[in-house]
């Protein structure tokens, strides 16, 4: 490197890249300038230079410095490697790739591009590749501990275990028996245990157990140690041993349920659902008993039991669990218990008397059934339960939280937030219930009271950012919710995308750790970080937020947002006068805007400044909005990059395909809308969003002019072949199949309403019987269990579906209102059918407590409420889009 | 609840309750750090009752593990002897169940145990009461000093220690009768010595990625935002 240079330049070259390693950039670029002084065209001071800028925050300038670099010197191993290194500055890893192989080319022993690469490989899982650079640099350096993990690590990842622990050991024969120096004995350690836990991925269970007892003394970590041994005994059966091993572990973490899970296994009392015969019912009392002598203060001990037993025995226990806990007073106490409610064999039998006899304990008047009814949808008698609750001790937060949980389920979710504002200011230090109060605020669509609520916890005055910067996606993700039912989808978007984004700046997150981990030893930790990564994508958030995104750009496609040229065109229709002064007024608007964003940069800046000492500008954002995110060319192009995602890491997402289909229809990819269509039937054939999209498909492809085109023809035969082996429409018509899918379901609302639906659009004249067949629907009480009184099947969002379905689909204003009157009676408290009960009626219930309440700090709320009750109008607006 | 190690997956959503519990927050690389560097100190109380309702109702999506708790914690970087509580919190759902106390007795044990620190420090609003009494009267800290206006909201913070020799004195005796005590573990320094050869090897350009630049990086980035638990 810099061998072209005389010796005076060559030392000023090995200036500027100690001067980058050590990130003194300023040095480095006159030790650069001055060689390009004597040498304008040296293309490994040009590299240098432009990867120095690069670090600077001088990005065009480095891309061009570094090409002309290249140029001029082609056969540089520096060169290539700089330009690798510039493009992994910017995420762009396959091109990095790339220089890097290049680079090697020119100096295949290179140790330090081999490493670049191996991280690089290890990034972007490209195993194989990442497998022979490892092989390569251990050949090279043998004598490196890193190289001979680093290469069996890389092996394990490729999916040959057996060859990774052939390598460990061949390392270890490396190592003088004395072997490890005090300090090094953690590593050594987490060494061990790595290989042994690989031979146990292997199968090679024996060889496992024997290895870990050889090396115990060498194995420092008791607790994993004893976890590895216990899980290889019970593969192989070793059940007494087993038994041993976990009532050692039990001692120091008695509320580890796997522990617990693990010793039922090795005495023979474990079963898949928890479900036992009688006998072993008692077995297990027996032995929880015991435990319970020996582990008084775990809670597992005593809450485990409560799932199998039955009857008085299930009593007994849930009174001994229960009673210290209720005497302290603790709320938290229904999340523990509340699992219990929904357990299919503990329903009947804990329901009704049962939960009087619970209450019964409770002197105080704690309300422990309320769960049970707002589960039920017995609104009102949770209601009134925790009203008395809160009557006894006004002074229990929770208690207001709980009725803000079901006050939302009811539907009034403008009262929901205005308790979980009330339950809020009674202790403003705790940011939980600040986080909940601002959970239900965006429920309700008031974004801006919900921003001024959570700005409360975040400390530069400048949340927003803040709240992204510290990437609280539950909170980006139910504003782009909200803004979304408020139909404003650049705000939406904006909130989508920024979830999007930190997924991807997550992913980005693990390329330190690559080199980290291997000298750290943490290996076990490292692969299941790894493993992580790889699922990534398919948490629920990332689901949520590109779900969110798709929707928000098929939405934009089906109604463009009004070009400047339509704008125009509606000024045209002003008078000449008029015209002249609304364009002024247009114009003054936009300057104010533009100055006021000025004024707030500067005003942000100095404050940076002032607080840390230096200045630390934030950058303006420069589409606050999401205005900018509005003027895609191609929604559809956009969305299909989130589809993409979305196929990829949940294909087994009803959601998903439904996506897909919507997509790929409006795109007009027969054959993909096709596929899709094709998933949902092997998902949830039944569903009624499967069927609609079933219908849809056959009844479009059937409006399809003739084929004309090789492609066309294609698409047509692939269809005629396909259609018989779809069963639903075996040899029927279309509506005909519409008809059998009602009487499988006719007792179903959402599938009523979907088959009415696909009526109207077979046959658009049948439109009254389309709406006969919604309001013929009946709302079946269901069985009774010992509950205080009939609760009817339907679900409120669906019955807002439906309110929505007949308004947009089948546009018939009056059904719609008989609609919402009937549904008005059986949501009494849902704003969105105006029930008496609402607070968006005066003399609901909500509104008279609130008046009598002390506690009505929910003072701002006022004027948003109004405004949310408006807009909980387009509550549910997804559902206008699925299909 | 069940009281188990933090895993990497469980991350996002200890991310998530550190959002709702705690005005201090951390880049989730920030948590990946505390996981791959000290694996053993970092444990989470997981609802696990619902999660098997939930997970055999619903065959499409598997639920992740409902985290209500978590520590996070690691030893302090320049001085191995020290561990240091990053952050602890509950759920309000699920307080006052024991979970946080369960949750630093593991932590500490595996401090001791593993790492065979002497002490764990920590830092606390003074105005917090729930937390100042769980740390003092029922795991023996002991208020070190004031750090004044420690928060980003100018609170102050009371700086505590716990001594875990003492803590874990008769555990140890115990242990140590069964003959099962392995000798004082020296964990040295973090970096085993083939790795620092490699470290050192002059290096021509690349060194950016050294370790150190990592460990500068995660540590730096959340101690802009943020200061301890
Ligand atoms: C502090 C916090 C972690 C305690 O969690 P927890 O699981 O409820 O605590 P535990 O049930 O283990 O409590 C153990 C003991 O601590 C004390 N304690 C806990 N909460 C208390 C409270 N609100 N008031 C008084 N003492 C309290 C009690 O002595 C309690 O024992 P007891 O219930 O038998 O009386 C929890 O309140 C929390 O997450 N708060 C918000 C976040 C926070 O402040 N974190 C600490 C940052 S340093």
């Amino acid at each position: 490197m810099g061998a072209s240079l005389p010796p005076k330049e060559a030392n000023l070259f090995k200036l500027i890249v100690k001067s980058y390693e050590t990130k003194q950039y300023k040095k480095g670029l006159k030790a650069a300038d001055a060689i390009l002084k004597k040498f304008p065209d040296h293309g490994e001071t040009l590299a240098m230079k432009g990867l120095t800028l690069n670090c600077m925050d001088r990005k065009s300038e480095a891309y061009e410095l570094v090409r002309q670099g290249l140029k001029n010197d082609l056969k540089s191993h520096v060169c290539w490697h700089v330009y690798g290194l510039l493009y992994r500055s910017d995420r762009e890893y396959r091109e990095a790739i790339k220089c890097y192989r290049n680079a090697l080319r020119i100096d295949p022993d290179n140790i330090e591009i081999l490493r670049d690469l191996s991280l690089l490989q290890a990034q972007m899982r490209d195993l194989t590749g990442f497998v022979e650079t490892r092989q390569q640099l251990l050949s090279l350096k043998p004598n490196h501990r890193m190289n001979w993990i680093g290469f069996a690590v890389a092996h394990h990842l490729n999916s040959n275990a057996s060859k990774a622990v052939e390598i460990l050991e061949a390392y270890e024969g490396t190592l003088e028996d004395d072997y490890p120096p005090d300090n090094e004995r953690c590593e050594h350690g987490e060494m061990l245990l790595y290989k042994i836990s690989l031979l146990e991925e292997c199968g090679f269970l024996e060889r496992a157990v024997e290895e870990l007892h050889k090396k115990e003394s060498k194995i420092v970590d008791k607790l994993a140690y004893k976890e590895q041994e216990v899980s290889l005994l019970l593969k192989l059966g070793r059940l007494a041993e087993g038994g041993k091993l976990y009532r050692e572990l039990l001692p120091m973490n008695p509320d580890n349920y796997r522990y617990y899970e693990g010793l039922q296994k090795c005495v023979g009392l474990y079963s898949e659902n928890a479900q036992f015969p009688p006998d072993e019912i008692d077995r297990l009392d027996a032995l929880y008993k015991s435990l319970g002598q020996e582990y008084k203060w775990s809670s597992a001990v005593k809450r485990i039991p409560l799932d199998f037993l039955q009857g008085n025995r299930f009593m007994e226990a849930a009174e001994n669990y229960i009673r210290p806990l209720l005497t302290k007073g603790v709320p938290s106490l229904f999340s523990d218990l509340s699992p219990l409610y929904d357990h299919p064999g503990k329903v009947g039998r804990y329901s009704g008397a049962t939960y009087a006899q619970l209450g019964a304990f409770n002197k105080d008047n704690r309300p422990i059934p309320w769960k049970h009814y707002d589960r039920r949808g017995q609104y009102d008698i949770a209601l009134s339960k925790i009203d008395e609750a809160i009557e006894h001790t006004p002074t229990v937060i929770d208690l207001y939280s709980i009725k803000s949980r079901i006050l939302k389920h009811a539907g009034d979710l403008a009262a929901a937030a205005a308790l979980a504002d009330e339950a809020r200011c009674m202790d403003l230090a705790d940011r939980y219930i600040n986080s909940d109060c601002v959970k239900r605020m965006l429920q309700a669509d008031q974004v801006a009271l919900a921003e001024k609520t959570a700005v409360l916890f975040t400390k530069d005055g400048d949340q927003h950012n803040n709240l992204h910067d510290m990437q609280c996606m539950w909170y980006e993700l139910a504003s782009g919710e909200s803004y979304f039912r408020q139909g404003d989808l650049g705000r939406a978007l904006k909130k989508f995308l920024a979830v999007e984004k930190h997924y991807a700046d997550i992913t980005e997150d693990q390329f330190d750790f690559h080199s980290y981990c291997l000298r750290k030893m943490t290996l076990r930790a490292y692969v299941e970080m790894l493993r992580f990564q790889d699922r990534l994508h398919s948490h629920a958030y990332f689901h949520k937020a590109a779900a969110g995104a798709i929707r928000c750009y098929v939405k934009l496609h089906d109604s463009p947002p009004k070009s400047t040229a339509e704008e125009d065109d509606d000024m045209s229709k002003l008078p000449p006068s008029q015209k002249k002064k609304m364009r002024q007024k247009l114009r003054k608007a936009e300057a104010r805007a533009k100055k006021e964003a000025e004024e707030k940069h500067e005003e942000s800046s100095a404050a940076g400044a002032s607080k840390s000492g230096k200045r630390h500008v934030k950058p303006v954002d420069p589409d606050p909005h999401g205005d900018k995110l509005l003027q895609v060319e191609d929604p559809l192009l956009e969305a299909t990059k989130y589809l993409k995602l979305l196929q990829k890491n949940s294909p087994n997402s009803l959601e998903t395909q439904l996506l897909s289909f919507e997509l790929n229809m409006r795109k007009q990819k027969i054959l993909l809308a096709f596929q899709a269509l094709k998933q949902l039937l092997r998902l949830d054939a039944e569903h009624p969003d499967s069927h609609r999209c079933l219908i849809k498909f056959f009844h479009k492809a059937r409006s399809m002019a003739a084929p004309v085109t090789d492609t066309e023809k294609l698409i047509w035969s692939v269809l005629e072949a396909e259609r018989p082996t779809i069963s639903q429409l075996h040899e029927k018509s279309l509506i005909e199949g519409n008809k059998i899918f009602l009487e499988k379901h006719k007792d179903s609302l959402m599938h009523r309403a979907a088959v009415a639906e696909m009526l109207f659009v077979l046959e658009p004249d049948r439109k009254l019987e389309a709406i006969k067949l919604i309001e013929e629907s009946t709302n079946n009480v269901m069985p009774k269990k010992g509950a205080l009184g009939p609760v009817g099947e339907w679900k409120l969002k669906d019955c807002i579906a439906v309110h929505k379905l007949l308004g947009a689909l089948l546009n018939d204003n009056e059904a719609q209102l008989r609609w919402k009157v009937r549904c008005a009676e059986y949501f009494p408290y849902s704003t969105y059918f105006e029930g008496s009960r609402s607070s968006a009626m005066p003399n609901s219930a909500y509104n008279k407590t609130n008046r009598n309440s002390e506690n009505g700090s929910a003072n701002h709320s006022g004027g948003e409420t109004a405004d949310s009750l408006a807009s909980n109008g387009k509550l549910e607006a997804f559902v206008d889009l699925t299909i | 609840m069940d009281i188990r190690l933090l895993r990497s997956s469980d991350i996002p959503n200890v991310q998530l309750a550190n959002l709702t519990n705690l005005p201090e927050n951390y880049f989730l690389k920030y948590y990946l750090y505390h996981a791959l560097s000290w694996p053993q100190l970092s444990y989470v109380a997981v609802d696990v009752s619902s999660l098997e309702y939930n997970a055999s109702s619903n065959p499409y999506t598997s639920k992740p593990p409902k985290i209500v708790g978590y520590v996070l914690a690691k030893i302090d970087e320049d001085n191995n002897q020290t561990g240091h509580i990053t952050s602890l919190s509950v759920m309000r759902t699920h307080r006052r169940l024991g979970l946080a106390e369960k949750l630093m007795r593991q932590s500490t044990r595996a401090m001791r145990e593993y790492y065979n620190a002497r002490d764990v420090s920590l830092h606390v609003r003074c105005s917090n009461q729930a937390a100042i009494g769980l740390y003092t009267e029922r795991l023996g800290f002991a208020r070190e000093k004031v750090e004044s206006k420690y928060y980003a909201d100018g609170e102050d913070a009371f700086s505590m220690k716990l001594d875990l020799v003492s803590a874990f004195k008769d555990e140890e005796k115990a242990a140590e009768g069964e003959g099962e005590k392995t000798d004082g573990v020296d964990e040295g320094g973090e970096v085993g010595e083939a790795g620092k050869k490699e470290e050192k090897k002059t290096v021509k350009v690349g060194r950016q990625l050294g370790v150190q630049s990592l460990v500068e990086n995660v540590v730096q980035k959340p101690s802009q935002q943020v200061a301890g638990a």
